[in-house]
């Protein structure tokens, strides 16, 4: 834990507090200028993240093609698939990677902004120990937990809506139709399912985490439609009907 | 870690069910997880196919993997427990306890005389109800005639009696709300009860009664968690935003003095001879005359400090001795500011030292408690006549009486040091558990 604060946490901190201090002590200023920097300093992996998703929406209308042509029989049809993923040198898993290794980096945003906005007594007395010697950052202390008319310290309603407006278009932005009844249901319920999830969060946390989420998602969808050029799977009313299988 | 753990363990799951997996062939960890993760190996989609095709088996992974590791995450976070310090009266010991209320303690048989339970109820997080926790105490409590006085985190000032710790009245009376978390400890003078508050306001409140004598019209910052200092006819204030407010007692109206710094305050001010002394946070301690806009000097003088000055300094006939996060005690010369001495305890000094004929009690938090003399009698005012492990981390502020230090550690327990002899007196926990 030590070495994690050392590493990744405390400098982190430290850099949130810093640009609070910069942006004249407005810490949601802030956190909307660190998540911009952790975008673009992850931005090698998102672009991966992006090809892979791109390829796979180009490689839709065979995959659709497939799923008619085997849609009864699903192993053969996941063979297919993989055979088609192979030709086309896609690593359908290749949106998993980026995120997995994004994980400690929102981890430590997360705890950046716990950990400065110290909402308690102890939590200021623990900050006092993680804060580097720079005037910069001492002079930001302590942090105005107000934006906007945000309270930063406090779950909020419109930040939810927020959060789960703009996570639901990222998802829908990238989300393939599919004709597999099973898969439909799983993908309605994944699609639903985050967004309400991190809305249920926001009311929960901190409204600075969730000013950070409704950044980075803000972000992930502009970047999607510029670099997959334009707005993929959101304007699709309804996934594909199934199309009834005949017997060979 | 917890995504790894959840992978492998689907995995796992997935081999049992199908046998189709051969990850002991791929080699575990981490190999089989990259190969899982990495290649489109038609051997790893049966897996991926068992999950996709069960939205349950999915939705169930999805809804106990995100908030269990954002709930990993928020241990950032540390809730509010307080530190109140102990005041001790006639023999009688009363200080906040971590159950939550306050306990009036027999010094000398450590007999409970009487606790006034608190429980704060707050809205339940991700729980989905409301949640109880005891309720938080920061400030020292203060005794005057028979009754003692507390300001709580949750927002309430009480007043109850010493004699069997009956709520003699509360502001806000109950069921008129509350006002924000007091955190510094109240003041009394002339029959008024001075608190500050985390709305920004100052209150003044009957110390018989608990009528409200007045409360600043405004905030005064966004949130005050120092003590009030009260010096005659005027009340000084130190605020986060970096301001020193000058109000009258009488009315709690500005008086057209303040002072005004970059950096904000971390400590309550002490006042000596019309100077204020108070630590910032931007690493110095200020001396400020009352009436001047600017400093008399700032300490120390050539770098900054390591850490804030948090506690606030004492003052003794001339000297000020100042405890700082960055674990040093310094003593510096109050009319000029320069260094006279420094100790460095080598752990952070979160409470303001004591004096008690001209031996200096500090304690840090590795609960260590150093006894300086400051008369340089014994010798060398800078080394430590004495040093004493209580074995308890120490933030709450003490109390000194008859040679004897009461402290309250982090752990819950009362101390008694007798600063003379250099060894603890006696030491008990106060958790009211362990009584019955």
């Amino acid at each position: 834990m030590e070495a994690w604060n050392l590493i990744i946490g405390n400098p982190v901190l430290n850099v949130l507090i810093a640009l609070s201090h910069i942006f004249d002590g407005s810490f949601g200023l802030a956190i909307i200028a660190l998540t911009i920097i952790v975008r673009l300093a992850t931005w090698p992996l998102n672009k991966r993240q992006l090809n892979s998703t791109k390829a796979l929406q180009e490689m839709q209308p065979k995959i659709q093609e497939l799923q008619k042509k085997y849609g009864k029989n699903q192993q053969k049809l996941q063979q297919e698939m993989m055979k088609l993923y192979k030709e086309a040198g896609v690593n359908p898993l290749g949106c998993l990677w980026p995120m997995l290794v994004q994980f400690p980096i929102w981890i430590a945003l997360y705890q950046a902004i716990m950990r400065a906005l110290a909402t308690t007594p102890e939590n200021l007395l623990d900050l006092a120990q993680r804060l580097y010697s720079w005037d910069i950052v001492n002079q930001a202390i302590p942090l105005s937990s107000q934006f906007l008319g945000l309270d930063l310290t406090q779950g909020n309603i419109i930040l939810a809506i927020i959060v789960g407006g703009t996570m639901w278009v990222q998802q829908k932005m990238t989300q393939a139709p599919t004709v597999d009844p099973r898969q439909q249901s799983t993908s309605r319920i994944m699609l639903l399912m985050m967004p309400l999830m991190f809305g249920f969060l926001c009311l929960s946390f901190p409204a600075g985490l969730g000013l950070y989420w409704a950044v980075s998602n803000m972000i992930g969808i502009i970047t999607q439609y510029f670099f997959t050029g334009g707005w993929g799977y959101l304007n699709l009313r309804s996934p594909l009907q199934p199309t009834p299988a005949k017997g060979k | 870690m917890f995504v790894v753990s959840s992978l492998r363990a689907h995995i796992m799951h997935s081999q049992r069910l199908r046998n189709m997996v051969s990850l002991e062939v791929a080699g575990w960890p981490p190999k089989g997880l990259f190969a899982v993760i990495r290649s489109p190996r038609v051997d790893t989609i049966p897996y991926l196919s068992y999950i996709m095709k069960r939205p349950k088996v999915l939705l169930l992974t999805v809804t106990a993997l995100l908030p269990l590791v954002l709930v990993s995450c928020i241990g950032v976070g540390q809730a509010a427990s307080g530190w109140s310090g102990p005041t001790v009266q006639d023999g009688i010991i009363y200080v906040a306890s971590r159950d939550g209320g306050v306990v009036a303690v027999n010094s000398s048989n450590r007999d409970v005389l009487w606790f006034y339970e608190m429980v704060t109820t707050s809205g339940g997080g991700l729980a989905c109800g409301p949640t109880s926790a005891p309720t938080a105490i920061y400030g020292t409590p203060i005794v005057d005639g028979d009754l003692v006085y507390f300001g709580t985190y949750s927002g309430e000032v009480y007043a109850l009696s010493t004699a069997d710790g009956e709520d003699i009245w509360v502001y806000p009376p109950k069921g008129e709300g509350y006002i924000g978390a007091v955190v510094g400890s109240p003041v009394i003078a002339n029959g008024i009860i001075y608190t500050s508050s985390s709305d920004g306001r100052v209150y003044a409140l009957n110390a018989t009664n608990g009528k409200r004598k007045w409360a600043t019209d405004h905030a005064l910052a966004d949130k005050l968690w120092t003590s009030p200092a009260v010096v005659g006819d005027t009340l000084y204030i130190s605020t986060f935003d970096g301001h020193i407010h000058a109000l009258s007692v009488e009315t709690g109206e500005l008086l057209d003095w303040s002072f005004q710094s970059e950096a904000g305050f971390a400590s309550a001010p002490v006042i000596y001879e019309d100077t204020i002394f108070l630590g910032s946070f931007d690493l110095y301690l200020y001396a400020i005359e009352i009436g001047s806009n600017v400093s008399m000097w700032r300490f120390p003088q050539e770098k900054p400090a390591g850490k804030w000055f948090w506690a606030s300094p004492i003052v003794n006939e001339g000297v000020v001795y100042a405890g700082c996060l960055d674990g040093k005690l310094y003593a510096i010369e109050a009319e000029t500011g320069e260094e006279l001495w420094e100790f460095d305890a080598a752990s952070p000094i979160v409470t303001s030292p004591v004096l008690m004929d001209n031996l200096l009690t500090i304690a840090d938090e590795s609960g260590t408690v150093y006894v300086f003399d400051v008369s340089a009698e014994f010798g060398d005012e800078a080394v430590p006549l004495r040093a004493i492990s209580i074995g308890a981390s120490v933030r709450s502020s003490f109390w000194a009486q008859n040679g004897l230090i009461y402290i309250r550690g982090e752990d819950n327990s009362i101390y008694v040091v007798d600063v003379g002899r250099g060894e603890i007196v006696e030491g008990w926990p106060l958790s009211l558990a362990s009584e019955e």
